[in-house]
């Protein structure tokens, strides 16, 4: 099965919302990494940490506002991830899959302030007024694939981190290759056969698994970002005061959607990254049994 | 136009991908240095601290619940203690009050009987004393009687007598009257 996808030049068919994040300062050079998406993940490091800071701080027994507020976060999540890698693998996990769902919600929900998207540079309409902001100065992280492939792969070393301390490197590779069922004889050798090629193509998946992540959210929250622009700039053609009402009427049902959708990515990259490690530090504690038996 | 993504690699626009979506290393490493300070700090600063108040939290609610346990336990088996109490206090209120009543019946019939043998003694004295009063009327009536069959004699016969012949008709009159 081939997957289509659309080739040539790869050019934005919907929207002037630029596929990369904008260089702030210099294409090149030491300040290169300083782009727009850049400049919100910073904004967004600053946001989640003044907020933990604000609701850890002068903690007691009867919480406080913000206190009570990050502590119901926590405790559905810490309970969400108990309920998928179990009570054992949740201490160890959950500061990783606490921080993606908290950093990735945050970023999604950033690029739906006004302005994100919308103020930066462009061709020149008059004073401090662009025809379309072509470098705009905010960029949502999760809207760049740097940042998504960056969190897919930090999610992905922490997987690998935990995976090899649970089962080691023997039991990682039993558990992938390893036949199961307890086979002997011929059937024994053919079933091995079967799940040494099963283990490769699990070994395939596993690698790939941190493109899925990063392409998922990154497709999604640009796609969002085009949307919202193509629903903003409908009415430009119909004079000034339509072009206004339309900017503001016309993108808000999409603006709710864009709610959901950032709320749903994050979830998703968290569940995911939830199962992944559920599936590689679950022991095979039936195959241990079926051994014990025999002996 | 459409193409496969195999075909795409193979024609190398993977080069192309970067570039179109602005892939770069300084870039990417800026992105997970930011993911990693949000990661350590939430981890050290923020997750520790908040699941360790939860657990502090959830520790004593735990306590609470076993205390609140043990108080009804008390309580139910200090009910169970004061119950027994009183019914043991019933108990001996009753035995006690049977044996009041009994005692309070044998001092009655002590009483009684006591009261009954007073009478009876006070009966006896008064009839001893009715009958040595009655004697001695008696005794006092012989002597006045003999002396007056004395003196009747003396005044019939004209004789006087001695002392031999009063006696003798004092005794003879004693007899007469007892008779």
């Amino acid at each position: 099965m081939l997957f289509p996808i659309q080739s040539a030049s790869f050019s934005p068919v919907l929207a002037n919302v630029s596929s990369k994040a904008a260089e702030l300062f210099a294409k090149e050079g030491l300040m290169a990494f300083l782009t727009n998406s850049t400049l919100v993940a910073l904004c967004v490091l600053g946001i989640v940490l003044w907020f933990a800071r604000k609701a850890t701080k002068n903690m007691s027994l009867i919480p406080h506002k913000a206190q009570n507020f990050f502590e119901f976060i926590i405790e559905f999540l810490y309970g969400q991830v108990v309920n998928i890698v179990g009570a054992k693998q949740a201490k160890l996990a959950f500061p990783l899959l606490g921080t993606l769902f908290i950093y990735i919600l945050v970023s999604n929900w950033f690029g739906l302030l006004p302005g994100v998207g919308t103020i930066g540079w462009g061709e020149s309409t008059g004073f401090l007024s662009v025809k379309a902001a072509h470098e705009p100065l905010l960029r949502p992280p999760t809207a760049d694939l740097n940042a998504t492939a960056g969190i897919a792969l930090s999610a992905f070393l922490v997987w690998l981190f935990l995976t090899i301390k649970e089962v080691g490197v023997w039991g990682f590779i039993v558990h992938t290759f390893g036949p199961k069922g307890g086979l002997k004889g011929v059937m024994g050798l053919i079933v091995a056969l079967v799940f040494m090629f099963v283990g490769v193509i699990e070994i395939v998946s596993i690698v790939i698994r941190p493109v899925t992540l990063s392409i998922r959210l990154f497709g999604n929250i640009f796609a969002g970002e085009n949307v919202l622009h193509i629903m903003s700039d409908m009415m430009n053609s119909k004079g000034p005061v339509m072009s206004f009402l339309g900017s503001v009427a016309l993108p808000l049902p999409f603006y709710f959607m864009e709610l959901l959708v950032g709320l749903l990515q994050a979830i998703v990259f968290t569940l995911l990254c939830s199962v992944y490690i559920q599936l590689s530090t679950t022991h095979d504690d039936h195959g241990h049994e079926e051994e014990g038996d025999h002996h | 136009m459409i193409t496969s993504l195999p075909t795409i690699l193979a024609a190398g626009k993977v080069d192309a991908l970067v570039e179109k979506f602005g892939l770069a290393w300084p870039k990417f490493f800026a992105q997970v240095i930011i993911f990693w300070i949000v990661f350590s700090i939430l981890k050290k600063y923020a997750f520790g601290p908040i699941l360790g108040m939860l657990e502090q939290r959830r520790q004593r609610i735990a306590d609470g619940e076993a205390k609140l346990e043990k108080i009804t336990k008390d309580a139910a088996e200090a009910a169970k203690n004061a119950q027994a109490l009183i019914d043991k206090a019933e108990a001996d209120a009753a035995r006690l009050v049977k044996e009041a009543d009994e005692a309070s019946k044998a001092l009655q019939e002590r009483r009684q009987q006591d009261a009954v043998a007073s009478a009876n003694s006070i009966l006896a004295k008064a009839r001893e004393a009715a009958e040595l009063e009655k004697e001695q009327l008696m005794s006092q009536l012989k002597r006045e009687f003999g002396r007056m069959v004395a003196d009747a004699t003396s005044r019939v016969t004209g004789k006087v007598l001695n002392s031999d012949d009063q006696a003798r008709l004092n005794q003879e009159t004693a007899a007469q009257v007892s008779a």
